[in-house]
C-alpha cells in the first residue's frame, strides 16, 4: 500500500532526529534542575509566577523541559543544572531489576526510553547503569549483573510481554494491555498487531475482496436510496 | 510482504490434476504445459487448477502430504522436536487454504486436514516466538532458523526486526562517547 506520508521514526541512542514527530513530543518532557545563575527577567518564562519583570533568584528549583535543559546546559557556563528524574533513580532501578513487567510505564512518562537515552547526554555519573537499566527491562536478561541495572534491561524484560500479548489477540479489546506500554513499545505492538491482523485477513478470504477506500467513505456522498424522495 | 503476495508466489507450486477437456501443449511464458487429454492426470500450476476448478473443467488430486495420517505424524513430529521439521511443501499453509476453499470437494476429510495443519501452524509460531525471545534475552549477535516457511517469516518478521532495532538503539547507548556527528536529512 502506497502511503502519502512517510513518518520520521525516533532518533539513534543519544541523538534525536529533528522531524521526528515522537522526538519533538518526547523531548517536552520536563526534567527537574536548578538554576546556577540569577536568570534575570525569566520568572514567569520558567512558571514561577510573579510579574514579567521578576528574575529567578540563584538556586531555586525548576522543572525544564528537555529540549531546554539540552540547550541550557554547559559544563563550563554553569546556567543550570539538572538532576535525573526519579524513575531513573536508584530506587526505581531496583524495581526494574526485580520484573520490569509490572512497571506501568505510560504512567512513568510516556517516553521512557527515548527520554532515558536523550538523559546520558548529560554527563553524570551513573550514566553506564541507566543505559543498562533501559535495555535490560525491555528485554528480561540472564546475565548476571553486578553494577545496579540499567535501561536495556527494561526493554529485553518486556519484550516478551510484547509480542506475546500483541500476536495473540485478535479482535480483542487491547486497551487494557496496551495502558501500561510507553510509546515505543506501542509503536511495536501495533506492528505485531498489523501482521497478525494482515494473515487473520488472509486466511478468512478477505484479502482478495474488494472494498471502498476510506478516503472514499469520507467524502461522505450521499447514498442512492437517500436521493430518491 | 503481504500474505496476498506469499500466496501469489505460492500460486507456482505444481499440482496435479484430471481434466476433463482436451488441448495440445500451450507454450506459456514461464514454461510449456500439457498436453491435456481428459481423464488423464497433468501436472500444472496452482493458479491453472484453481482456475479450471471454478470453471468446472478439471478434477483436483490432492497432493501426497495433504492426508491425515501423514499430516498427524508431521504434527506430532513438530510438538516433539524442540527445532523446524522440515515441511512437506515449502507453501504448507497457502496449498492448505488455497485447494480447500476451492476443491474441497475433492479432498477427503478436508475439515480435518484444515485443523490439522492449523495445529502445526500455531506450533510452529509458539517456537519461533521461543526462539526470539531467547535470541533476545541473551543479546545473540545472530541466530539460524532452518526450515521455515515464507508465511510465517513474514508474519512474525516485521515485530522481531523493529524489535531488535530498537534494541540496537539502546545498546548504542552504552558506549559513550561516539557520538556521531552526521544527519540523515
Amino acid at each position: 500500500m502506497a502511503e502519502a506520508y512517510f513518518p520520521v521514526g525516533p532518533g539513534l541512542g543519544m541523538e534525536e532526529n529533528f522531524l521526528s514527530l515522537d522526538d519533538i513530543l518526547m523531548s517536552q518532557e520536563k526534567l527537574p534542575g536548578r538554576a546556577e545563575s540569577a536568570l534575570p527577567r525569566l520568572a514567569v518564562l520558567l512558571g514561577q509566577g510573579g510579574g514579567s519583570a521578576e528574575s529567578v533568584p540563584e538556586g531555586s528549583k525548576l522543572e525544564i523541559p528537555l529540549w531546554l535543559a539540552k540547550g541550557l546546559h554547559d559544563s563550563k557556563r554553569r546556567i543550570i543544572s539538572v538532576e535525573l528524574p526519579k524513575i531513573y533513580k536508584e530506587a526505581w532501578r531496583t524495581v526494574f531489576s526485580a520484573d520490569a513487567n509490572v512497571v506501568d510505564l505510560h504512567k512513568m512518562g510516556p517516553y521512557y526510553y527515548g527520554f532515558g537515552s536523550q538523559l546520558l547526554n548529560f554527563e553524570h555519573p551513573e550514566n553506564p547503569e541507566i543505559a543498562q537499566t533501559i535495555l535490560q527491562a525491555r528485554g528480561g536478561s540472564v546475565l548476571p549483573v553486578n553494577d545496579p541495572v540499567c535501561s536495556p534491561q527494561t526493554f529485553i524484560a518486556r519484550f516478551r510481554r510484547i509480542m506475546d500479548s500483541s500476536q495473540n489477540s485478535y479482535n480483542e479489546d487491547t486497551s487494557a494491555l496496551v495502558a501500561r506500554l510507553d510509546e515505543l513499545e506501542r509503536a511495536l505492538f501495533q506492528v505485531g498487531q498489523k501482521g497478525l491482523n494482515d494473515f487473520q485477513c488472509w486466511e478468512k478470504g478477505q484479502a482478495s475482496q474488494i472494498t471502498a477506500s476510506s478516503l472514499v467513505q469520507n467524502y461522505g456522498k450521499r447514498k442512492l436510496t437517500e436521493v430518491d424522495g | 510482504m503481504e500474505p496476498a503476495e506469499v500466496e501469489f508466489l505460492a500460486e507456482k507450486e505444481l499440482v496435479t490434476i484430471v481434466p476433463n477437456f482436451s488441448l495440445d501443449r500451450i507454450h506459456l511464458i514461464g514454461g510449456d504445459l500439457g498436453p491435456f487429454n481428459p481423464g488423464l492426470p497433468v501436472e500444472v500450476p496452482v493458479w491453472l487448477a484453481i482456475n479450471l476448478k471454478q470453471r468446472q473443467k478439471c478434477r483436483l488430486i490432492p497432493p501426497e502430504w495433504m492426508d491425515v495420517g501423514k499430516l498427524e505424524e508431521i504434527r506430532d513430529q513438530e510438538r516433539k522436536e524442540d527445532t523446524f521439521t522440515p515441511m512437506p511443501s515449502p507453501y504448507y499453509m497457502e496449498l492448505t487454504k488455497l485447494l480447500l476453499n476451492y476443491a474441497s470437494d475433492n479432498i477427503p476429510r478436508a475439515d480435518e486436514i484444515r485443523t490439522l495443519v492449523k495445529d502445526t501452524w500455531d506450533t510452529r509460531m509458539a517456537k519461533l516466538r521461543l526462539s526470539a525471545d531467547s535470541f533476545v534475552r541473551q543479546q545473540e549477535a545472530h541466530a539460524k532458523l532452518d526450515n521455515l516457511t515464507l508465511m510465517e517469516i513474514n508474519t512474525a518478521g516485521t515485530f522481531l526486526t523493529q524489535a531488535l532495532d530498537h534494541m540496537y538503539k539502546l545498546r548504542t547507548n552504552l558506549q559513550p562517547g561516539e557520538s556521531s556527528h552526521s544527519q540523515d536529512f
